[in-house]
C-alpha cells in the first residue's frame, strides 16, 4: 500500500509539472477536435496526430498520446450523440440511444452522463492499472521466449474470436498482417525479406502507413460513397444539467459498465467495442421496460460509454505490463513507443518509473481534463460539426499524408499509404477487417522473434511451447477459445452477443 | 448442377487471400529456409503464406455455398480521386514543395466529393495552406521545403 502511494505520488509530481500538463491538455484537445470529426476513429486520429509528438522527449510524448486516445474516444461519442454517425465502431451503441435523446431535445444530459460515466471508469481503470501493473510486471519477468510467443497467439485467438464478422476472414487478415509485419531487413540473416529492390521496404513497412491507409483514407472513401446524409441536432442541445432522476438512473449502467469494460480491455485481443456491445445487452436485459431502448434510454448511453472508457484505459494494462498490444490503437501505442526509442515491456516500469507512473497518472488528469473541456466546449465542438463534410475530409486527408511524410521525412510512406487505402477499402466491402491485419502486423516480428528463439533453445522441440507450464496454459486456453467458436452452437451465441444489441 | 457464385464478398476476399498467401509463400524461396532449430528468413513466412493459401481458398469455396448479400458498388470516383490526391502530394512534396502539395492534394480530393464547388475548393486549399504553414513551419519547426522554388 505505502508503495502504491509512492508509485502514485511519483507520478503525480511528474504528471502534473507544468510542462506535461500542458502536453496532456493539448493532446485531449486536439484528440477532441480531430475524434469529433465524422468518420474519423481514434487509430486514424493518433496515427494522423503522432507526427506532432516525434520532437518532444519520451514522456510528454508518450502523456501526449495518450490524452489524443481519450479525446479522440471522447469526441467519437459527442458525434454519436449529435450527428448520429459514429466516428469509431465502439460509439455505434451510443448512437441507438444518445442520438433518440437528442432528437427529444436532451442531447445535453446525454453528452454530460456520457462524460461523467467515462470519467468514472477512467478513475477506476487509472487505479486498476496502478494495483496490477508491478505483479504483472513481475510475472513477466519469468517470461522466456517460449511464454512470449504463446501470449500472442492466445491474443491473436483472442482477437479472432471477439472480432464481428466471419471468423474465417478475420484470421485470414491477421495472417497478412503478420506476413506485412516481416517485410524487411531480417534481424537474424540480414537479408532484405520482400523488398521488392526498394530501399525504403527494407527498413520494413510503416505501421502508421498501414493504419491512415486502413482506418483513414478507407474509411473516407467508404463515406463518400454512401453520401452526404446528415442530420445534425444543432438548435437544441439543451441544458447539460442531468436531472436527478438521470442521475439516479445512470448510476447501475455506470457500475456495471465499468466492471464489464474492466475485464474486457485487459483480455489480450479485445476491443472496447465487445465492451460497449456487451453493456448494453446487460442493461437491455436488466431493464424493467427493455421497449425504452431505442427511443432514448439514458442508461444505453451511461452504461455503453462507461464500458467504453473502462476498456480504453485497461487495455493499457497489457502493453505496459507485458509488452503486448491488445488491440489495434495498442499497436499504435507500440509504435509510437518505438519510435521514442522505448521497448514496451515490464522493464519500462523499473528503468523509467517516472514514466510508467507520470503516464499512469496523466491518464486520471486526462480524464478529468476530458470533463472540464467538453462540457463548456460543446458549444464550439457543434460548430464544428456544421462544416460540411465534403470541405471537411480534403482537408482529413492533408494531414494524413503530411503526418505519413514527417515519419521518415519520406514521400514513401505517403505512397504506401494510398496503397493500403487502396487495400482497405477493398478489404471491408468484402467484410474483411482491418482491425485484426493491424495487430497482426505489429506482432508479426515479434511472434517470429519469439517462434525463433524458443526453437533454438529447446533445440528444435516443439513441444516446449506445452511442456513448460504459463505456455502450455495459455495455449490451452487458445485452443479451449478456437474451439468453442467452431461448435455451431457456441458460434449462434457469439452471433448473439457481438450483434444482438445493434437491432 | 451448376456452380453459382453466392457470395461475391466471399470469392473475391478467398481469392484476395489466396493471391497475397501466395505471392509470400513463392516469394520465401528465394531465401535460405533453414530448419526448426534454426529457422532461416524463409521459414516463417513460407508458413504463414500457405496457411493464408488454405483459408483463403476455404473462403473461396465457401462463397459457392453460403448466400450473403453483394457487396456495395464500388465508389471507383471516390477512390480514384481521394487516393491520386494522396498519390500526388507524396510526388510533389519534395520537388513542389509542402505549399504546392497541399494546394493540389486539397482541390483533387475535394473533386471526389459528391459536390464540388470551385470557389469552395479554393477558399478551402488557400486557409489549409496558411494552417499548415503556420503549424507545421512556424509553430513545430519541422523541416519542410514550402515552395517549389524555396
Amino acid at each position: 500500500m505505502t508503495e502504491l502511494i509512492q508509485h502514485l505520488s511519483l507520478g503525480f509530481s511528474v504528471a502534473l509539472s507544468l510542462q506535461n500538463l500542458m502536453y496532456c491538455f493539448i493532446g485531449c484537445f486536439l484528440g477532441t477536435l480531430i475524434g469529433v470529426l465524422p468518420g474519423i476513429g481514434p487509430v486514424a486520429t493518433i496515427a494522423m496526430l503522432l507526427p506532432i509528438t516525434f520532437n518532444l522527449p519520451p514522456t510528454p510524448a508518450l502523456i501526449m498520446l495518450a490524452g489524443i486516445y481519450y479525446g479522440a474516444s471522447y469526441g467519437g461519442s459527442t458525434t454519436a450523440i449529435l450527428v448520429n454517425l459514429p466516428g469509431e465502431s465502439s460509439s455505434v451503441v451510443t448512437c441507438i440511444d444518445g442520438y433518440q435523446m437528442g432528437r427529444q431535445g436532451r442531447a445535453g444530459p446525454a453528452l454530460a452522463i456520457s462524460a461523467l460515466g467515462s470519467f468514472f471508469a477512467g478513475c477506476v481503470g487509472t487505479i486498476l492499472i496502478a494495483l496490477f501493473g508491478p505483479p504483472l510486471a513481475e510475472l513477466a519477468f519469468e517470461f522466456g521466449a517460449a511464454e512470449y510467443f504463446s501470449m500472442m497467439v492466445l491474443g491473436l485467438v483472442s482477437a479472432v474470436v471477439l472480432a464481428h464478422g466471419s471468423l474465417i476472414k478475420a484470421v485470414c487478415m491477421i495472417l497478412v498482417g503478420l506476413l506485412l509485419g516481416i517485410v524487411g531487413t531480417d534481424v537474424n540473416s540480414g537479408i532484405a525479406r520482400y523488398s521488392l529492390g526498394i530501399s525504403e521496404l527494407s527498413d520494413g513497412i510503416g505501421f502508421v502507413s498501414v493504419a491512415m491507409g486502413m482506418f483513414g483514407f478507407g474509411e473516407i472513401i467508404s463515406n463518400l460513397e454512401e453520401g452526404e446524409a446528415r442530420e445534425v441536432n444543432t438548435s437544441k442541445v439543451g441544458s447539460l444539467m442531468p436531472t436527478w432522476n438521470d442521475l439516479k438512473m445512470s448510476f447501475g449502467p455506470i457500475l456495471r459498465g465499468t466492471a464489464l469494460g474492466t475485464i474486457f480491455g485487459i483480455l489480450p485481443g479485445s476491443h472496447t467495442v465487445i465492451a460497449s456491445f456487451s453493456s448494453y445487452t446487460l442493461e437491455k436485459k436488466l431493464s424493467k421496460d427493455p421497449s425504452r431502448f431505442g427511443r432514448g434510454a439514458i442508461e444505453g448511453v451511461a452504461g455503453p460509454e462507461s464500458a467504453n472508457n473502462a476498456a480504453a484505459q485497461t487495455s493499457f494494462i497489457p502493453l505496459l505490463t507485458l509488452g503486448i498490444p491488445t488491440g489495434a490503437v495498442m499497436a499504435l501505442m507500440v509504435g509510437a513507443m518505438t519510435i521514442q526509442g522505448i521497448a514496451p515491456g515490464p522493464q519500462v516500469m523499473t528503468q523509467k518509473p517516472d514514466l510508467f507512473w507520470g503516464m499512469i497518472a496523466s491518464m486520471w488528469v486526462g480524464n478529468l481534463m476530458l470533463v472540464i473541456l467538453n462540457l463548456p466546449l460543446i458549444g464550439m465542438w457543434v460548430q464544428f460539426l456544421k462544416i460540411p463534410y465534403r470541405v471537411l475530409f480534403p482537408g482529413i486527408i492533408l494531414f494524413c499524408c503530411i503526418g505519413a511524410f514527417s515519419v521518415n521525412n519520406s514521400p514513401a510512406e505517403v505512397y504506401l499509404a494510398g496503397l493500403f487505402g487502396i487495400f482497405g477499402y477493398f478489404a471491408s466491402k468484402w467484410g474483411c477487417e482491418p482491425g485484426p491485419l493491424l495487430l497482426g502486423f505489429v506482432l508479426g516480428p515479434l511472434m517470429e522473434e519469439n517462434l525463433r528463439r524458443a526453437m533454438l533453445i529447446s533445440r528444435g522441440d516443439a513441444t516446449v511451447f506445452f511442456t513448460r507450464p504459463i505456455s502450455c496454459g495459455m495455449l490451452v486456453v487458445a485452443l479451449f477459445l478456437l474451439a468453442i467458436i467452431v461448435l455451431p452452437q457456441m458460434r449462434k451465441k457469439r452471433a448473439e452477443v457481438v450483434y444482438e444489441s445493434a437491432d | 448442377m451448376a456452380l453459382k457464385i453466392r457470395s461475391m464478398k466471399d470469392f473475391n476476399a478467398g481469392l484476395m487471400f489466396m493471391a497475397i498467401g501466395a505471392a509470400f509463400a513463392l516469394g520465401a524461396n528465394q531465401y535460405p529456409m533453414g530448419t526448426a532449430v534454426r529457422m532461416g528468413p524463409a521459414y516463417f513466412p513460407s508458413y504463414l503464406g500457405w496457411g493464408a493459401v488454405a483459408l483463403g481458398l476455404f473462403v473461396f469455396v465457401e462463397s459457392f455455398l453460403v448466400d450473403d448479400e453483394a457487396p456495395t458498388r464500388t465508389a471507383w470516383r471516390p477512390l480514384i480521386l481521394v487516393i491520386g490526391s494522396v498519390m500526388l502530394f507524396a510526388a510533389l512534396i519534395n520537388t513542389g514543395g509542402l505549399i504546392t502539395a497541399t494546394i493540389v492534394q486539397i482541390i483533387v480530393s475535394a473533386l471526389g466529393g459528391h459536390e464540388f464547388k470551385w470557389k469552395e475548393a479554393i477558399i478551402s486549399a488557400g486557409l489549409m495552406s496558411l494552417s499548415v504553414w503556420l503549424i507545421f513551419d512556424k509553430a513545430l519547426g519541422l523541416p519542410f521545403k514550402l515552395f517549389p522554388w524555396s
